[in-house]
């Protein structure tokens, strides 16, 4: 759990806006859902193990509640109840808070802000291509610096293990040791359960199955009708994300290993060489939607905001001091409040002196703090004062009506 | 590129494969207590830390690589990718009891066993379907029976030396340890060249080293 102050909560903002702004460029519209929902509802999206990991609530009627820990099952269960009768497909934005009842450990927090985007009832690789030049386009939004995307496919991993030959158990012991990451494990695995050297090969050279020679590799490891047809795909895809003229951030990474019984094609991850955790996940999920009545396929991925954050230089110029600070004698009091709503409609941050300090005493703290101009009405006129020292007088109806007393009034327009 | 390197029993070790590896001299290590090293090739750079700090660093990105006991691995659960069995460091995490309750530490309920390990000790018992109240320490495990904190023990042994000084019978062994290669999972991805060189010449490494201690 962690609180965002000023500067970095304004960064943040940006950063989601920034997002959100960029999908909409893509003609995707953000939609806003509970971040409570039944239960039942995020097993049926998530898998029955997904419960574990959920933060639960009870409501007065007993009825079993959790907290999201992403947003693509409340999107489905939105695009199959209300959007149900939309002409498809229908790309769709959200940001928002998601939580996770079991991370603990350094690095990982229980709630953190996601900006993610579906694309709902196309299984084509165009719509593939789509969604990852859009995540590509999302990275460079977000203002996070040397981004990169690795692309995998769940069916290359699915291909070589069915053809290991593996017993159930002895399958699930496989993936297991793969959701870990245990190369080590793995390998002890594969010789325990008699699999040929040749065949194991292609899951043992699964973390360097990466880069411009990746599919060539993978052709030569792994040879099934699963892998074969994969390859094809990510080749043709690859061709179209040149054409999208974001070749250059995207490689193939077969080694991505993301959860295979939610994912059905590809799977994706953006990085950044500043931090070592991934910026962003996703992929495609055709059988989600299914558990909620529409088999629609649909393919997505949602952006860690809070790892952008870490990922991208803080600037000085947000989340800080306000552009004017306004300070007034007794009588002038309307007056100067009629001043900072003028100057608050023109998109300044105005602030207004509550703690009725004398003027020297206010513009200097208002300086100190970063605020270039201090202001003080008195007597009708406006003492406009810079942090550099310069000052002038003027009328404050001329300030208003944005007309220069004298030629030189700070806001004429 | 930067190393991680565990302090303690696995660091002479470690330093001997980075040597063999070709990163480092002896005199580097020996005659210095910087917790940074330069290395011979100025692309890396080698960091000690305190083992249970090791996988933070690494899972953070603050290291690309590391060197860290497996028994870490297991009782951490981090999310990096182990590549590589350097081999050297081999022991083995135990239960143990002293000897007259050891014969019957199967019925013993509740159960009270003093670790380093807590979720590896809490995951082997409730696998046997068990209930445990894990008593948390930071060393001389050994102790904790003797002087009524806990019934029993889960630690690491090499010898088993201690065990019988201290009066304790082992009863059953909960996983095998040796020293890992762990790289970061972004690291794999934006340093993918580099740190593929560092994994090869230190597999390499160690199984040369391996050969010629046998």
């Amino acid at each position: 759990m962690r609180d965002l102050l000023p500067d970095e909560s304004a960064r943040a903002r940006t950063i989601t806006d920034g997002i959100i702004s960029r999908m909409q460029r893509w003609g995707y519209h953000e939609v806003v859902t509970p971040t409570i929902e039944y239960f039942d509802t995020l097993v049926r999206g998530e898998g029955t193990e997904a419960g574990d990991r959920l933060f639960k609530l009870v409501d007065r009627g007993g009825e079993l509640l959790a907290l999201r820990p992403e947003m693509t099952t409340p999107v489905a269960r939105l695009v199959t109840t209300h959007l149900r009768a939309q002409p498809l497909p229908l790309r769709l934005a959200y940001a928002g808070q998601v939580f996770r009842g079991s991370e603990t450990g350094s690095g990982r927090l229980r709630e953190f802000p996601q900006v993610g985007a579906e694309l709902i009832g196309s299984d084509t690789l165009e719509a593939d291509a789509e969604i990852v030049a859009l995540a590509v386009d999302a990275l460079a939004a977000s203002g996070a610096v040397e981004c990169s995307v690795s692309l995998g496919h769940v069916g290359f991993l699915r291909g070589v293990l069915g053809a290991l030959g593996l017993s159930e158990e002895g399958a699930a012991e496989v993936r297991a040791l793969l959701y870990q990451k245990d190369f080590v494990g793995l390998r002890a695995a594969l010789d325990r359960y008699g699999v040929p050297a040749a065949r194991g090969d292609a899951l043992m050279a699964l973390p360097t199955l990466s880069g411009p020679h990746a599919i060539q590799e993978a052709r030569r490891v792994a040879e099934t009708r699963e892998t074969r047809g994969v390859l094809r795909d990510l080749e043709a895809l690859a061709e179209i994300l040149e054409a999208y003229g974001v070749g250059g951030a995207v490689r193939v990474d077969l080694g991505i290993i993301r959860d295979f019984d939610y994912y059905t094609g590809i799977v994706f991850e953006g990085h950044t060489a500043v931090l070592g955790f991934p910026l962003l996940g996703g992929g495609r999920y055709d059988r989600l939607l299914e558990g909620f009545g529409a088999p629609y396929p649909a393919t997505g991925f949602a952006v860690r905001v809070d790892r952008v954050l870490a990922a991208s230089p803080s600037r000085d110029e947000e989340g800080g001091a306000a552009d004017v600070a306004v300070a007034f004698t007794a009588e002038d009091r309307t007056e100067a409040l009629r001043l900072a709503r003028a100057l608050r409609e023109r998109e300044l941050s105005v602030t207004v002196e509550i703690l009725g300090r004398p003027w020297e005493e206010m513009a200097r703290g208002a300086f100190a703090a970063g605020t270039p101009r201090a202001v003080l009405v008195t007597g009708g006129r406006a003492v406009v004062r810079d942090a550099d020292g310069h000052e002038q007088s003027v009328a404050v109806a001329d300030l208003l009506a944005g007309h220069p007393g004298n030629g030189s009034a700070p806001w004429a327009s | 590129m930067t190393v991680a390197v565990a302090s303690g029993r696995l660091l002479e070790d470690s330093m001997r494969t980075l040597e063999a590896a070709g990163y480092l001299t002896a005199e580097t290590w020996r005659t210095t207590r910087r917790l940074i090293l330069p290395c011979l090739d100025p692309h890396v750079r080698c960091l000690i830390a305190k083992p249970a700090d090791l996988l933070t660093y690494v899972e953070h990105g603050a290291a690309d690589l590391g060197i860290v006991g497996k028994d870490m691995l297991l009782e951490q659960g981090r999310d990096v990718y182990e590549l590589v069995d350097l081999g050297f460091g081999a022991c083995r995490g135990i239960v143990a009891f002293p000897e007259e309750k050891a014969a019957g530490w199967e019925a013993l309920s509740p159960i009270r066993i003093a670790t380093k390990y807590p979720r590896v000790t809490e995951r082997y018992f409730w696998g046997q379907g068990r209930s445990v109240e894990v008593v948390e320490m930071n060393g001389t495990v050994e102790l904790a029976p003797q002087v009524g904190v806990a019934d029993g023990i889960l630690d690491l042994v090499m010898t088993g030396r201690t065990l019988v000084e201290n009066h304790l019978l082992e009863v059953t062994e909960v996983f095998r340890s040796s020293a890992r290669l762990v790289v970061n999972r972004v690291s794999l991805r934006t340093r993918a060249e580099a740190v593929r060189t560092v994994v090869e010449r230190m597999r390499e490494a160690a199984s040369a080293r391996a050969r010629s201690s046998v």
